[in-house]
């Protein structure tokens, strides 16, 4: 269904609603950002002998991510950074898929039976509360892999939101579907499948909002504490003067953007999966 | 008492339950009554009377205490097993993730009847609820009247001989009610239901029903049982007549103890 309002013409109502629009917002905040970030890199480079190692212009950030100057032996900085991603970002998506399934799992587990609940969700809490840095070293001596542990504590990040939002999903249905359900004889499995499934797509996506970007944080996190070639173990190289400041710059950067694109694609996802909620009407 | 037009009978149901504080509640107490094939009765009274009560223990979806009831013969949880319920509430309680016309085929899909069997049952139910034009909306994007009259449609979905209607109209404007009490009354006689119509508005029951079961409230208890001997088709010119107000003062005064 259409607005109510028909939208006006003319330069100055297309101004007045983008003044008001969602993208307003956002334009509003990244210009903000590049101000400050600008200013204090002014007062930075006027002040400081090597500026790069505490706070660069941006377009130094983003001219050396397209310089074909080699940063490596043999790479360029995209080249390096685009396989640092690579490897980094399979890495927290094995994790992130394995949390999702074993998150979704646990939630339906906890759902149908209290007493799976009750020992689970203590367990739930703890794991959620350890630093991850604190359980890299545990994971690490567990699996004798960096590169195991690295999914494994992707995957245990992802796991939490992913379990306690499809429960608290399977929850929010309401007393009078279930009851319907049971007027037509349904079984539990068509309980699952018919209502309770489909009824906690939101709070399952919800879940995978928060976890996809902390899925990101922790493997790049993880990458720090040993060798490799993912973007973490490139940032601490550059940190340590193995090779330019500026890859360190580069990566903070890309992994700001993928981290906020790994939560726009959940949102791109949901919206893909629930046609009903493109469909609101206005009133 | 029961002859073979009975198909529900009722016979001193009685529901305490426990309160909170462990004592004992009187929800409903003796409640005797038999309601034949086709019928259309309503359950009416102010909260508190165990109408709703009445109505879950003929679902099934609630054990009585005391009493004894069969539905078509059986128990009510073979009633149920053999689908022969079709409930509305008083929300819609629609699935908005599913189109109107995959709404009503929802309870056939869990009967699995055949694909195409659903799509023509589920399509002659939205027309018979005047909704044809809607069948690919989905529920958000219906008025609170159309939402109802999808719930009405998937309770009639699977044939059920019985319809059991929990305030279904509670929620919506007077004029869209009026709209559909006529409507409720042609699909009625179209298809033959017995109708439970649970209401706590006295002309809605009136003009609906062939009988009235009032309930009074503290203990919840059948207190009368008023024919309604308007004549039918009913339209809504019935409720400027004389006879329709004084059906509805006889039915506000066998009221006890409100």
């Amino acid at each position: 269904m259409t607005n109510a309002k028909p939208a006006q013409k003319g330069f100055l109502p297309a101004l007045k609603r983008f003044a008001h629009s969602k993208k307003m917002v956002t334009l509003v905040w990244i210009l903000g950002i590049v101000v400050i970030w600008e200013i204090f890199a002014f007062i930075v480079a006027a002040t400081k002998r090597t500026p790069v190692n505490v706070l660069p212009h941006l377009w130094e950030i983003i001219g050396s991510f397209f310089s074909d100057k080699k940063v490596t032996g043999k790479m360029t900085m995209i080249e390096l950074i685009g396989t640092a991603c690579g490897e980094t970002l399979s890495r927290a998506g094995i994790g992130f898929l394995t949390g999702i399934v074993l998150g979704y799992i646990l939630a339906l587990l906890m759902n149908l039976s209290r007493v799976v609940e009750k020992i689970a969700f203590p367990y739930l809490m703890i794991i959620q509360m350890i630093p991850i840095l604190g359980m890299a070293p545990i994971i690490l001596s567990i699996t004798g892999d960096i590169n195991s542990a690295r999914i494994v504590i992707a995957a245990i990040l992802t796991f939490y939101p992913v379990s306690t939002n499809v429960l608290a999903g399977f929850r929010s249905v309401e007393r009078e579907k279930h009851e319907l359900m049971y007027s037509y004889a349904a079984n539990k499995f068509q309980l699952y499948t018919k209502t309770l499934i489909p009824a906690c797509i939101p709070y399952f996506f919800t879940g995978l909002k928060i976890s996809a970007p902390m899925a990101i944080t922790a493997s790049i996190l993880v990458d720090t504490l040993q060798g490799g070639n993912g973007l973490g173990c490139m940032l601490s190289q550059s940190l340590k003067g193995g090779m330019t400041r500026l890859v360190f710059w580069d990566i903070v950067l890309i992994s700001a953007v993928i981290g906020i694109l790994s939560f726009v694609l959940m949102g791109v996802i949901e919206r893909l999966l629930c046609p009903y909620k493109r469909n609101r009407t206005s009133d | 008492m029961a002859n073979e037009n009975t198909e529900i009978m009722l016979d001193g149901i009685g529901m305490v339950y426990k309160d909170q504080g462990g004592n004992d509640v009187t929800a409903l107490t003796n409640v005797t009554l038999d309601i034949k094939k086709g019928e259309f009765i309503s359950l009416l009274g102010p909260s508190g009377c165990g109408k709703t009560t009445l109505l879950r223990i003929i679902a099934d979806l609630l054990h009585p205490t005391s009493g004894k009831i069969t539905v078509g013969g059986v128990s009510p949880r073979e009633a149920r097993l053999a689908q022969r319920y079709g409930i509305v509430f008083q929300s819609p309680v629609l699935y908005d993730w599913r189109t109107v016309r995959k709404n009503v085929m929802l309870p056939l899909e869990i009967m699995h009847v055949p694909k195409d069997e659903r799509e023509d049952i589920a399509d002659s139910m939205l027309e018979m609820v005047g909704l044809t034009n809607f069948a690919n909306h989905y529920p958000n994007q219906l008025s609170g009247g159309m939402q109802q009259r999808v719930g009405i449609a998937r309770a009639l979905a699977i044939r059920p001989e019985i319809l059991l209607m929990d305030e279904p109209f509670s929620a919506l404007d007077e004029f869209t009610r009026e709209k559909l009490h006529v409507d409720l009354l042609k699909i009625w006689r179209k298809t033959n239901k017995t109708i439970i119509f649970v209401t706590h508005n006295i002309s809605e029951s009136v003009f609906l029903s062939d009988r009235v079961c009032v309930l009074s409230p503290h203990p919840g208890r059948l207190s009368a049982v008023v024919d309604i001997d308007l004549p039918r088709p009913r339209t809504l010119e019935l409720t400027d007549t004389q006879e329709f107000t004084e059906l509805v003062s006889k039915v506000r005064n066998s009221f006890e103890g409100v």
